[in-house]
């Protein structure tokens, strides 16, 4: 509780700061105000504290994703350092409303009730709303925040039927209260029920872009500033997954047989959508996007395969894969700039030459993303086949494998890219702070690979 | 009171087909207000005041009259039916037809519903809103203050000229 209320209050101060002419001290303030709220939230590990009529409950399986959500947007706000120096208005606001959205995320981690889900969505999404068009003056930013504005509430809304159709034949927002109403009707339950938990659903698979819900995220993830691109496809994405298993291991398991087979497809269309559409992209962030769709279908075949091991498998695999994409989106910005603001794959041409140790980090964190070992995304993928085959969901498990055999592929589109000869027209420029993140989220990406299989919960 | 649940449901079913068949903006707009101003006499009906006050204050007073702006302000008053190609109006009756389908047969079976507290005709009122609101649900209530903040963030910043 205190890691919330300090975040929000941090909000409060960086937006403050804004009247200050200097606008370097922002983002050291904003890292140092995370590192505070990365010790308060160590200091409650193990407590599950609970606030309010059992509102919210920090239980440690909210402190450890609200660890790792902290831990990425300390790296995003580093590469922000960089990123923002160039701009030269409301950077203030832009910290001020990722700090915002983080608290959003931190309520989807730990809420036990459904109108504190709501608001957990809300307070996240209203922010990337506005940071999605934070380049006021280009016509894709503004494309990406209006599309994104409106599918969302659209999304927003549908969830919100869903909450008062199930308050309706419940009469309780309490997760653990629906439970046991759900349990009273032995797989039964009545069609308002029903329809309610589905729409819930919709508007948390809509979140977390998985399939057939998930047209919104290449042109989103195109049209936004690439640090907001960063920012949704690794907190965000993190914080939807949390939400999305906390309401089912609270609240709606075992699944109502409709809801859970509806729930199989999603997994099995996200897979499969994810990954072949990603075959045909030529613009790399719509590459990132469509692979962020595929990586949705691994979660969720990990979260359905229901175990002790799932919480634990789903926050290895959202860490891992959110440590892996910050670096690779701050190359693609150094490419971008050098190849006069392109965006498609071909600036990656003749990275080895002139850099050749940005060239290798960008090779192994590619290599961690498509899942091949030492890295530590071969782990996250291998720990999920484990648990999916293990929990004897055989069929599924073998089109996810070959689906990750089919994602080799075009992450080496780019890999080739790298390798291929050609002459930069402007020299790639790497500032220190963006080198050393590179450095440290590769060394991470093979430690963890090699040394930490699990994280604990 | 059957009486005036009839004539209320009637006003209301009536101008929300005039929304969607009028021509003009205004018009459509119009009619939304009244259709709500009859569902504000809905909650009345039910006992629920504070709910009454909130669909006049806010859903006609605020929404409403911020689309008028718009409409007026953008000029869009003409009268403007797009033009669509028939594969998209098939296209579009074949979904909207599934839909409905999909609907009468979701509220067929939904009409029995038990519920599992009997209603109390206090439930409504302002007073009782306000104490489950600042007792219950005070953390949500000021939790709610953060997206606030951060639309009115969004406005200034889009809405401030940079010099």
């Amino acid at each position: 509780m205190s890691a919330l209320i300090f975040t929000i209050v941090l909000g409060i101060i960086l937006l403050y700061l804004g009247f200050v002419k200097n606008k370097a001290i922002l983002a050291p303030v904003a890292i140092a105000g995370l590192m505070i709220t990365l010790f308060l939230l160590f200091k409650d590990w193990g407590l599950g504290s609970k606030y309010f009529h059992d509102m919210i409950v920090f239980d440690n399986f909210s402190i450890a994703f609200n660890i790792s959500m902290v831990i990425i947007t300390i790296l995003i706000f580093f590469f922000g350092i960089d990123y923002y120096e160039a701009l030269e208005f409301h950077v203030a606001e832009h910290y001020a409303l990722m700090i915002f959205a983080l608290t959003g995320a931190f309520l989807m981690t730990s809420f036990s009730n459904l109108i504190m889900l709501f608001l957990g969505i809300e307070i996240l999404s209203i922010p990337l709303y506005v940071l999605a068009g934070g380049k006021k003056y280009s016509y894709r930013s503004n494309e990406a925040s209006f599309k994104y504005f409106m599918l969302g509430s659209f999304a927003t809304t549908i969830f919100l039927f869903g909450v008062a159709l199930v308050y309706g034949a419940s009469a309780t927002f309490y997760l653990p209260e629906i439970k046991i109403f759900i349990s009273q009707f032995n797989g039964h339950l009545p069609p308002m029920m029903l329809v309610g938990l589905l729409f819930i659903l919709i508007g948390v698979a809509f979140k977390v872009a998985v399939a057939p819900f998930h047209f919104w995220s290449p042109d989103v993830y195109e049209g936004a500033p690439t640090l907001v691109t960063a920012f949704m496809s690794t907190v965000v994405k993190t914080a939807g997954f949390a939400a999305f298993f906390r309401l089912l291991n609270m609240g709606l398991l075992p699944l109502p047989v409709p809801l859970e087979k509806a729930l199989w497809v999603m997994t099995g269309l996200t897979l499969l959508i994810g990954n072949l559409a990603a075959l045909k992209q030529t613009n790399f962030k719509r590459l990132l996007a469509y692979s962020s769709i595929a990586h949705s279908g691994f979660i969720m075949l990990a979260m359905l395969s229901q175990h002790n091991t799932s919480a634990s498998v789903i926050l290895y695999y959202t860490f891992v894969y959110s440590l892996a994409t910050v670096p690779i989106f701050i190359i693609f910005i150094l490419m971008k700039r050098a190849a006069d603001g392109s965006e498609e794959l071909s600036i990656f041409r003749g990275l080895y030459k002139q850099k050749p140790w940005i060239a290798v980090f960008l090779t192994i964190l590619l290599m961690s993303m498509a899942g091949i070992p030492p890295t530590s995304g071969f782990m996250a993928k291998y720990q999920v086949f484990v648990l999916s085959i293990s929990q004897g969901y055989l069929g599924i498990s073998i089109v996810a494998i070959l689906m990750a055999v089919i994602g080799i592929y075009y992450y080496f589109f780019v890999m080739r890219e790298v390798f291929t000869e050609r002459e930069q027209s402007y020299p790639i420029q790497v500032s220190k702070i963006n080198a050393a993140l590179i450095v440290v989220c590769g060394v991470a990406v093979v430690m963890l690979g090699i040394f930490v299989w699990n994280l604990p919960i | 009171m059957v009486f005036l649940f009839y004539f209320l449901s009637a006003i209301m079913v009536i101008s929300a087909l005039l929304v969607v068949s009028t021509r003009s903006p205004i018009n459509s707009v119009i009619y939304l207000i009244v259709c709500f101003i009859t569902m504000a006499g809905h909650y009345i009906l039910l006992n629920a005041q504070f709910l009454a006050v909130v669909q006049i204050i806010v859903y006609t007073g605020a929404i409403m009259v911020l689309f008028l702006f718009v409409i007026m302000l953008l000029n869009l008053n003409k009268i403007t039916v797009p033009t669509k190609t028939s594969l998209t109006r098939i296209a579009a009756l074949i979904t909207g037809g599934l839909f409905f389908l999909v609907l009468i047969a979701a509220t067929r079976l939904t009409f029995e519903i038990h519920p599992r507290y009997a209603f109390d005709s206090k439930i409504g009122l302002v007073s009782e809103v306000g104490k489950t609101l600042f007792g219950e649900f005070l953390l949500p209530f000021e939790l709610s203050s953060v997206i606030f903040i951060s639309s009115m963030v969004g406005a200034v910043m889009f809405g401030k000229k940079d010099k």
